[in-house]
């Protein structure tokens, strides 16, 4: 296993090596460079000169660069442009919102999901199978956005039973209004991803029905029930396991939209005022960051994946 | 060339036996008529009428005016303009970028295929819609940058479908004939095994299509796409959106059309999808395309 997780550690330095790169790289792409981010586009000489020199930006790019990444590793990801608060505080403050909106939305999807995919593999190519394969269909076809707006004025504006637009309220200070003001994000983002659960678990379900050990369980006269909840799921909940962990890896990105929709205050939404203010040490923080937590979330669910199944370890 | 003519026409057959295909079809073809000739047809999404503004639907505004009085129908009939053409630019991008890549990751392999490689799955370690967002930010708004930051993030598609092809055919006889009559890598890549991938790339162009819809309209809907007067689906949503207590229906029916848009393309692609891998009536509605987008 500590072997396993080391060979899998060292496979992430490349893609976070590449990852950085283009990163750091970003702010020389932009038009005018670092400097005009800092001073301006219609700057005189002197003071592009001395913002030069301030910012290092005289030395060889691969100072720059080695010395951007010494700063990101201990903690320092520069100051925000807009806001001039350090960019690590910035995020801090708004990562615990978009981590609750997820865990929300993942039990939401797993209760949709769930017993959508068993139901529909149990009766493949009947009517409700069909039914509930629309159902994926529609759920992954219908833009977040959008159905983030349907959602408000049902819930909002006919009904007046939720606020239209959520606050962030800590699930252990408050839990009821913590509910209230996280429910109709947490259902617009669950309701996209349950369509993704269902379709994935219900192919894997289908694939172990058709297997020997499941003949040999029905042929000993075992009950349904223990067939598919003692034998099936197990196998099936294999490869499950990866899906939940990119979803809620895809949240930190389908986030974004449904955090704007609902005015919620999460990371996604940090990321598309920076865009808008042009703030590009925050971007850059931002990305980053949330291109470390999908590293790690990955990297965990290898873990429990060769957990799961031993063999995956050796291959 | 007739062969190929004749088993084109059978596919099209197939795939128009199923109902879905068929709705597909006919929606974007009623949808891309009323596009090509929304000037012909009278539709007009510019002029103001104040006080007529945000309407309900009537036989005169069939989908009610906006905050400036303006046709919300003709405004959607224009968006589509802008949605499909923004859509085929970035799904030419993506095919123009990825196909070769996949094509020399595939035929070289090695250092070649490991550098490639590992920078496209870096492409796919980010959301879509957060790498558009990424990249938007540096070339700036507006529909352009929306059509190359969407078309980039289609790239990895392209790339991933195109090498796993080309290893399949890289060591079938025909190509090793190519090489063995003194071929140079050139011809063999893009005149023997490319013209025997079509198959795959065309149906992932469909796929991408509407992946493609739906990220210009959530970068629009972000404000980071299409900018004002120029009308998009996207856009409409946004701006719906301040007005869902005066006006409900401004923000749902131009989102009915941009669903149904999503759904036919994903359809088409999805059917065809199932052709290629010879999954024709098992009933199986589980595609390996089926990752998340958004």
């Amino acid at each position: 296993m500590i072997s396993y997780l080391i060979r899998r550690i060292l496979q992430l330095v490349p893609v976070l090596l590449v990852a950085s790169i283009a990163i750091w790289a970003m702010l020389y792409a932009v038009p005018g460079g670092p400097v005009a981010m800092i001073v301006g586009q219609d700057a005189s000489q002197e003071q592009i000169d001395a913002a030069t020199r301030e910012l290092g930006l005289d030395r060889p790019l691969v100072v720059q660069y080695g010395d951007w990444v010494a700063n990101a590793v201990t903690g320092d990801l520069g100051k925000s442009i807009f806001s001039k608060e350090p960019v690590v505080k910035l995020i801090g403050q708004r990562l615990p919102a978009t981590i609750q909106l997820a865990v929300f939305s993942l039990l939401i999807a797993l209760v949709i999901g769930i017993p959508i995919a068993i139901i529909s593999a149990l009766n493949p190519g009947t009517w409700i199978d069909r039914v509930l394969s629309s159902w994926s269909a529609l759920a992954l076809a219908v833009p977040t956005f959008w159905l983030g707006i349907l959602l408000v004025l049902l819930f909002a504006v006919e009904l007046r039973w939720l606020p239209s637009a959520s606050r962030y309220v800590p699930f252990w200070s408050a839990p009821l209004d913590a509910m209230r003001n996280t429910f109709l994000p947490a259902l617009t983002l669950g309701v996209y991803v349950s369509g993704i659960l269902a379709r994935f678990l219900r192919a894997s379900l289908v694939g172990e029905l058709r297997a020997d050990y499941v003949r040999t369980a029905r042929s000993k006269g075992l009950p349904e029930r223990q067939i598919v909840g003692g034998h099936i799921m197990r196998n099936a909940l294999i490869p499950f396991v990866t899906i939940v962990g990119l979803m809620l890896a895809n949240f930190l990105g389908g986030s974004v939209v449904t955090e704007v929709v609902f005015t919620y205050p999460g990371l996604g939404r940090l990321l598309v005022q920076a865009i808008s203010t042009r703030d590009y040490p925050l971007i850059q923080g931002i990305i980053l960051v949330i291109i470390v937590i999908f590293m790690l979330i990955n990297l965990a669910v290898d873990m429990l994946y060769a957990y799961i199944d031993p063999r995956i370890e050796h291959s | 060339m007739r062969k190929s003519f004749q088993s084109a026409t059978k596919t099209i057959r197939n795939l128009m036996t199923r109902k879905g295909v068929v709705f597909s079809v006919f929606f974007l073809g009623a949808l891309s008529f009323l596009a090509i000739f929304a000037d012909l047809l009278g539709f007009d999404y510019l002029t103001q009428n104040l006080i007529a503004s945000l309407q309900p639907p009537s036989a005169e505004y069939w989908f009610g005016t906006d905050e400036l009085g303006r046709d919300i129908l003709s405004r959607v009939v224009y968006g589509t303009r802008t949605s499909l053409v923004t859509s085929a630019g970035a799904v030419t991008i993506a095919a123009l970028l990825g196909v070769p890549i996949g094509l020399i990751a595939g035929f070289f392999g090695g250092w070649r295929d490991a550098v490639l490689m590992r920078v496209v799955d870096v492409m796919l370690a980010l959301p879509a819609i957060l790498f558009a967002m990424a990249l938007i930010a540096i070339l700036g708004k507006g529909q352009m940058a929306a059509m190359i930051a969407v078309g980039i993030t289609g790239t990895p598609s392209f790339a991933r479908i195109t090498r796993a092809q080309v290893l399949s055919l890289r060591n079938r006889d025909f190509v090793t004939a190519v090489e063995a009559f003194g071929g140079s890598a050139t011809y063999a890549m893009f005149r023997t095994i490319l013209p025997n991938s079509w198959s795959p790339i065309v149906v992932q162009a469909i796929v991408l299509a509407s992946v493609a819809i739906l990220l210009e309209a959530a970068l629009s809907f972000l404000g980071m796409g299409v900018a004002p007067p120029t009308p998009s689906w996207g856009e409409m949503l946004r701006t719906g959106k301040s007005y869902l207590y005066e006006a409900p229906y401004y923000a749902v029916l131009p989102g009915i059309i941009l669903t149904l848009t999503i759904l036919s393309f994903d359809t088409i692609g999805r059917a065809m999808t199932d052709l290629l891998e010879g999954r024709h009536d098992l009933g199986d509605h589980t595609s390996k395309d089926a990752e998340p987008t958004k």
